[in-house]
């Protein structure tokens, strides 16, 4: 005997199996998005087997999907030749940690009081925000106030203090406040006599941590792969970051030039044998590598905050 | 968000409008939250705007006199240069650069816009509707890679497919076409543009879609699906349809930024060849070549505000026409 749950149950899977893709659809989709996949991945896959390449063959033979003659001299050179590669490392990651720590702590508490619904400038202080997002005052009146006035210039602060602040996180994170922190539990706070501030560290804080890694995610991506504040404000350099680094060296091999003078030490004769069989074309492609390395590699665990993050910020209100 | 209030609730409200015990205290613990946010908004935000009136003078950065009050030379220049009016503006716009770089900012972007909607919605049904879940979670992962990649990092993937013994030539060669540099090729960069844009956005922008579409009601399609409706049929009459003020939302945020060109992008990916310039003069690089070359100031000062008025007026006039049409799809 069967029950009417059961026949909803039946009819519900038949009618399941009825609207699926036919398979000749569904192939089809397979097909067109395993060709999307590998655009994705094959100019990477040409760009790390280059780096494996000698240079010589590189040059010779061009770039494939194979290296036509294994060797790992790009990154034995690039890990020995000079300080430039591990001054834009460094630089990169205080400007990365030092700016999400900035941009965690700003955002979260800025975003903090317009979730709530008893602050009564809700309105006037979103409004500051979301201005920022409509109307700038353009790049070359923010060069002058950040070289003039706050003397950004040639400094470590130009590469992330710019960055730090963004009125679309502010959006995303005060969503997450309001979605995931029930009011009822900051009442109960206030009832047993808890200030705002501690409410907020101890009660609203450690239930909005995805919030701020999905923030914290977004701006190190953002400061990591940060070009342009380092072209406008740092000749410098000893501030130079990865991007900026890797921006140089594919214009000038004077660069690696310099490098390997600075690499080979004291000896004029010395850095010319040095210059003369510079990896250049592998040395370029292994650069690339290793600066998108860490990114690559954090890739697969962070991806699903920054998904999380975009669907947050795209609820409108 | 509109919320219809009940009568009761309205009293309620109007009640706490007078300053209740502890009120006080709690805003200043707010105000004080605040203030990390103001500090960052004002510096980097709110203190280049009145450097704007820039645009209307002939800026030549010049050394206060020791006695003056204001001893910062470049708000003391602010202060004391000549108004040309809208002298920067008429220049700029007899100029032929102007002309290039405003057709190459508007075309670009309206490329983008439009044939990227069709990639990322193409994108997020197809992820949406393959039977196998796990791999459609796979290629989509895989597909959103690239918006991770910095537009320098395009640039070594880009040079190591499109220079002279790179991928495409050697394919060229195996067939036995001639090798062409597409670095002084102008007729290639804007397509090129437009792929490298697509294949850098599409993951990103469809996520926002693919969230959409999986949360409509399954019922919709069940009730269709019943009646004979195929896979096309839904998707004209259900799917389209009720994506409409995501779409719609998404191109006015578009619609607002149709000066701003990608930098980076214009910048770094035709890997400095001077010969395509026509193509890659867009207002952002103009602004940021005039700057270097250590020009007046006015000129691209007077750009980059045309930029942002005319950015602003389009996000409020395409949001004021959305309101009028579908009030609950404006975004303000």
């Amino acid at each position: 005997m069967t029950t009417v749950a059961e026949v909803k149950k039946h009819a519900k899977k038949k009618y399941k199996d009825m609207n699926e893709l036919s398979t000749a659809a569904n192939t089809a989709w397979h097909v067109i998005l395993i060709i999307g996949c590998l655009c994705c991945i094959l100019p990477l896959w040409i760009v790390i087997s280059a780096s494996l390449t000698k240079n010589q063959a590189l040059v010779i033979n061009g770039y494939g999907f194979w290296p036509s003659e294994f060797s790992v001299d790009a990154y034995t050179f690039m890990f020995t030749g000079g300080a430039s590669m591990g001054t834009a490392y460094k630089n990169t990651i205080i400007a990365t940690v030092s700016g999400v720590i900035l941009c965690t702590i700003s955002v979260g508490l800025y975003a903090y009081p317009l979730s709530r619904s008893d602050f009564r400038y809700t309105q006037i202080f979103t409004f500051i925000s979301f201005f920022t997002m409509l109307f700038n005052a353009g790049t070359v009146a923010s060069y002058m106030v950040n070289t003039q006035i706050l003397k950004l210039k040639d400094t470590m602060w130009a590469l992330f203090l710019p960055m730090s602040f963004s009125a679309y996180w502010v959006i995303v994170m005060r969503t997450f406040y309001k979605s995931n922190v029930p009011e009822s539990v900051i009442e109960s706070a206030r009832i047993d006599g808890a200030g705002e501030w501690r409410t907020f560290l101890q009660i609203v804080a450690p239930l909005a941590i995805p919030g701020f890694a999905t923030v914290a995610l977004f701006a190190a991506v953002g400061i990591w792969n940060n070009f342009m504040m380092c072209l406008l404000l740092n000749n410098d350099r000893t501030y130079w970051n990865l991007q900026y680094t890797l921006y140089s060296i594919l214009k000038s091999i004077q660069f690696l030039r310099e490098m390997a003078s600075a690499g080979s030490g004291s000896g004029a004769s010395v850095a010319t044998t040095a210059v003369a069989d510079l990896p250049s074309e592998s040395f370029r492609m292994a650069m690339a590598v290793a600066s998108m390395g860490p990114i690559i590699l954090a890739y697969p665990f962070f991806q699903k905050f920054f998904m999380k993050g975009l669907t947050i910020g795209a609820v409108k209100g | 968000m509109t919320t219809t209030l009940s009568n009761e609730t309205k009293r309620a409200i109007k009640k706490r409008k007078k300053w209740g015990s502890g009120e006080v205290k709690r805003h200043i613990a707010f105000f004080t939250m605040l203030i990390p946010g103001l500090v960052f908004m004002f510096c980097f935000n709110y203190m280049p705007m009145p450097a704007i009136v820039m645009a209307f003078q002939d800026y030549k950065l010049m050394m206060p006199p020791a006695d003056s009050f204001v001893q910062n030379p470049f708000i003391y220049t602010l202060l004391n240069n000549d108004f040309v009016g809208f002298g920067n503006f008429s220049f700029l716009f007899t100029s032929r650069d102007t002309q290039i770089f405003l057709r190459n900012t508007i075309c670009y972007n309206l490329a983008f816009m439009f044939i990227g909607l069709f990639f990322s919605v193409g994108l997020a049904i197809g992820v949406n509707e393959l039977r196998q879940r796990f791999l459609a979670k796979l290629y989509h992962t895989i597909l959103f890679l690239p918006y991770f990649l910095s537009w320098l990092i395009v640039t070594y993937l880009l040079y190591a497919l499109i220079c002279s013994n790179g991928v495409f030539n050697k394919i060229a060669t195996a067939l036995g076409r001639p090798t062409m540099n597409l670095y002084n090729q102008t007729s290639a960069w804007p397509l090129i543009f437009v792929i490298a844009n697509i294949w850098r956005y599409t993951g990103n922008n469809s996520i926002i879609y693919l969230a959409t579409i999986t949360g409509f009601d399954q019922q919709l399609y069940e009730a269709a699906a019943i009646d004979g409706a195929g896979k096309f049929r839904q998707f004209q009459h259900i799917t389209f349809p009720l994506l409409i003020p995501t779409i719609v939302l998404l191109q006015i945020l578009a619609v607002g930024r149709i000066m701003n060109g990608d930098f980076d992008m214009f910048y770094c990916l035709p890997n400095g060849a001077g010969a395509i310039r026509e193509a890659t003069l867009t207002i952002d690089v103009y602004v940021y070549n005039a700057l270097k070359s250590g020009a007046q100031l006015g000129y691209p000062a007077a750009a980059g505000l045309f930029q942002s008025v005319v950015g602003l007026i389009m996000v409020v006039t395409t949001n004021a026409i959305v309101r009028k049409v579908q009030p609950d799809m404006a975004m303000f």
